[in-house]
């Protein structure tokens, strides 16, 4: 025997002993492939009972009807409602107006408190309150300082600036309701939106913010070629949770203005609760799944895009 | 160890499991009392004397209208009948007794100590068979801050307004609204418009039948032209928030309205709080009578439910007069034994109960019954919400929405099968 050979056998004393280790390999090798998967199957369980379970009775009470079966009425009596026409519009409008409005006052409250000011915890605190709080309690809250008996219109009688309560909800204050709507969603949902630009912030190098300085860069240069290009991730992150929220909207409209401003998801709600039409809320919901679905789409290739760009 | 640790878990789960089994349980299915806060009563306040005094449990399911029927026709059909008591609108009763559903009530024992008001006794004796035992009513009133009383219309007093005169009428309701608007500087009128809110029951169960004698029969008629005109001149009288309001015992308290009309039993809140600041009025007269919504809830039996017996003693004590006083104080559904109206001393419930008494006996009256539709119960009042918002909110000509709408209204009876009312 080889010296060569003696030490292979050393190495593997017995042909069976050699087979036996490469079915261990082989079996650890299995069980290495499947760990991804098994540590998974929780979720994926908990995702297909709670998520995807409901999800498939959603497509199949909107594409029946109890007594014809299969239809494409549900969509189609949606689809040409002016309900939905109205519901859509206004879902759409509230997204464009609070959306861009909750970025610049997110990214502008981060910097403010990103400069680490002393009390700068205490106002982390203050601005994150509403994230604690459900979207009914802060429809109710808000209600509570804009009715006509409420705490502003009180304030503004005693302060002798006007004499007789404004009105800010009822049909023929479309207008108002709108705007106190914003003000609601601007104070219940900025705070998210805020966390993660500030999370964002912070992970920024202060290196380059210095050698900016050292350059000469003013306040705007820095925060223009520096900040926002770096914020990047953190903003694109801000905006896709942000618009799959905005698709949602429903507790603190609900809360505010009933259907004076009809949204889809409060559509969806109507249909379930007070109609009691499962195949038609089931059809809205569908359709906010599907826009949530295609403004995620968006979002991901764009924040793809950029990665690479980068 | 393995056994020891084996038998003790067979021990924990077997036996309060068998003691589950052999402890008589009632399943009792019930339209009324969805609620948290009424569910939450009844299970606490009312069941719980019926299990102290009988040792039989009672499992109280609160459901939606069009679950209640499917489950209790499904339940029926199969043969495998669980529900042993059931609590439901008259109009329920009558269609779960057209298929054959229920069982006839007359067989079973006398319920002693108790008188059950004429009216109510006659409506659950459905086509000669006794189809449920009445239980509790509810109607909607108008509840009135004192205060408004200070601007009462010329020609209009207050005991007119209370009695249910005939010069209470709509029009008259509209020049009150006019003065208190002039007076206060803003429409103090509510009406709980929002989801949620019992408007449409309002439209279709007072202001229709006052203006037109029925609640859809003529949905699209010139009398129903005639009343949408008369909405439209009120509407200036009606806060603006109402849109927004689903109960009208806030705004009453807060001080946002001095005039609401709504369910008594969402009005109760606001006169159980201020007592003394509130009086209850029947509705105002329209040209044809004075339009009201009866609500009897009765209770029930399933055909062929199992253990009768004990479901009859639930019924006996549900129907007792000291648990239908109970019920008014926890809930604000009337009572409808006589002894009970007894036990109702001063105070808000009896604010209520008066008015809830004036309205049934003022002249003219016209009582409606809800329409029994099942499944299309809540597109039935979304059409007469729509009507209202498409006529009086946006302004479209009556002419143009109501004739749309009430081709969907006639289908919907048709589907049913349920005659126009």
């Amino acid at each position: 025997m080889s010296l060569y050979n003696k030490s292979r056998e050393d190495a593997h004393p017995s042909r069976d002993g050699h087979l036996l280790k490469r079915n261990t390999n082989h079996k650890a090798k299995t069980l290495k492939n499947y760990t991804p998967y098994l540590l998974c199957l929780p979720a994926i369980l908990y995702l297909a009972i709670f998520i995807g379970y409901p999800l498939i009775q959603a497509f199949v009470l909107a594409f029946t009807k109890p007594s014809v079966g299969f239809t494409l009425d549900n969509l189609k009596s949606v689809l040409t409602s002016q309900g939905f026409k109205e519901a859509l519009g206004n879902t759409l409008l509230i997204s464009v107006i609070v959306i861009p409005l909750q970025i610049v006052l997110a990214l502008f409250l981060s910097l403010f408190v990103n400069t680490r000011f002393k009390g700068h915890m205490f106002l982390i605190y203050v601005i994150t309150i509403p994230l604690a709080l459900s979207e009914i309690t802060a429809g109710l809250m808000s209600y509570s300082i804009f009715s006509s008996m409420g705490f502003l219109n009180k304030l503004l009688i005693n302060l002798n600036l006007i004499d007789k309560p404004i009105y800010f909800f009822g049909y023929t204050y479309k207008l108002r309701e709108f705007i106190v709507i914003i003000l609601s969603e601007l104070w219940r949902a900025t705070p998210l939106v805020f966390v993660i630009l500030l999370a964002g912030l912070q992970s920024i190098d202060k290196e380059y913010i210095e050698a900016a300085e050292v350059d000469g860069a003013t306040w705007w240069e820095k925060l223009t070629k520096i900040i926002i290009p770096l914020l990047q991730p953190s903003l694109l992150s801000a905006l896709l949770l942000r618009t799959t929220f905005a698709f949602q909207v429903f507790g603190n409209i609900w809360i505010l203005v009933g259907r004076d401003i009809p949204v889809l998801a409060g559509e969806a709600y109507y249909w379930q609760t007070e109609i009691r039409n499962a195949n038609i809320a089931s059809a809205y919901a569908i359709i906010i799944a599907i826009l949530t679905i295609i403004f995620a789409f968006l979002y991901i290739k764009t924040l793809e895009s950029s990665y690479l760009e980068s | 160890m393995k056994k020891l640790i084996l038998i003790s878990i067979l021990v924990l789960v077997f036996v309060p499991l068998s003691s589950a089994i052999a402890a008589e349980q009632l399943i009792f299915l019930s339209t009324q009392f969805n609620p948290v806060s009424e569910m939450q009563f009844i299970t606490e306040e009312v069941l719980s004397g019926f299990t102290n005094e009988t040792g039989i449990k009672v499992e109280f399911v609160p459901v939606q209208y069009a679950d209640f029927v499917n489950r209790i026709l499904a339940e029926v059909k199969t043969g495998k009948v669980v529900t042993n008591v059931i609590a439901e609108l008259h109009g329920g009763f009558d269609y779960l007794l057209s298929e054959n559903a229920i069982e006839d009530l007359s067989t079973m024992p006398e319920l002693p100590e108790r008188t059950f008001l004429k009216t109510f006794d006659e409506y659950s004796e459905i086509r000669g068979v006794k189809a449920y035992i009445p239980w509790t009513q509810a109607t909607f009133v108008v509840a009135i801050n004192k205060e408004a009383l200070e601007y009462l219309p010329e020609g209009l007093t207050q005991d007119d307004v209370l009695e249910g005169n005939p010069n209470w009428d709509y029009e008259a309701l509209l020049r009150w609204g006019e003065n208190l608007k002039e007076a206060k500087g803003a429409p103090m009128i509510g009406l709980a418009m929002a989801p949620g809110g019992l408007f449409h029951r309002f439209l279709h169960g007072y202001i229709y039948p006052s203006y037109t004698g029925s609640q859809a029969k003529d949905f699209a008629s010139q009398d129903a032209m005639d009343m949408w005109e008369y909405l439209i001149r009120l509407n200036e009288y009606i806060h603006p928030a109402s849109t927004t309001w689903s109960n009208m015992s806030e705004p009453l308290l807060k001080g946002e309205v001095l005039i609401g009309w709504d369910h008594a039993a969402r009005l109760i809140q606001a006169l159980t709080t201020k007592p003394d600041d509130f009086v209850v009025a029947p509705a105002p007269l329209g040209p044809k009578g004075r339009g009201y919504i009866l609500v009897i809830a009765g209770l029930g039996m399933p055909k062929d439910a199992p253990n009768k017996e004990d479901g009859w003693k639930l019924i006996e004590y549900l129907t007792r007069p000291s648990t239908q006083a109970l019920i008014l104080q926890g809930t604000g559904f009337f009572p409808i034994v006589e002894e009970a109206e007894k036990e109702i001393t001063e105070g808000a419930l009896k604010t209520l109960s008066d008015g809830v008494t004036k309205q049934a006996n003022a002249p003219l009256g016209i009582p409606c019954l809800i329409p029994s539709l099942g499944a299309f119960g809540g597109e039935f009042g979304n059409i007469y919400r729509m009507a209202f918002e498409r006529i009086v909110l946006k302004g479209e000509d009556p002419n143009k929405v109501l004739p749309e709408l009430n081709e969907r209204l006639e289908e919907i009876f048709e589907e049913v099968d349920v005659p126009l009312q």
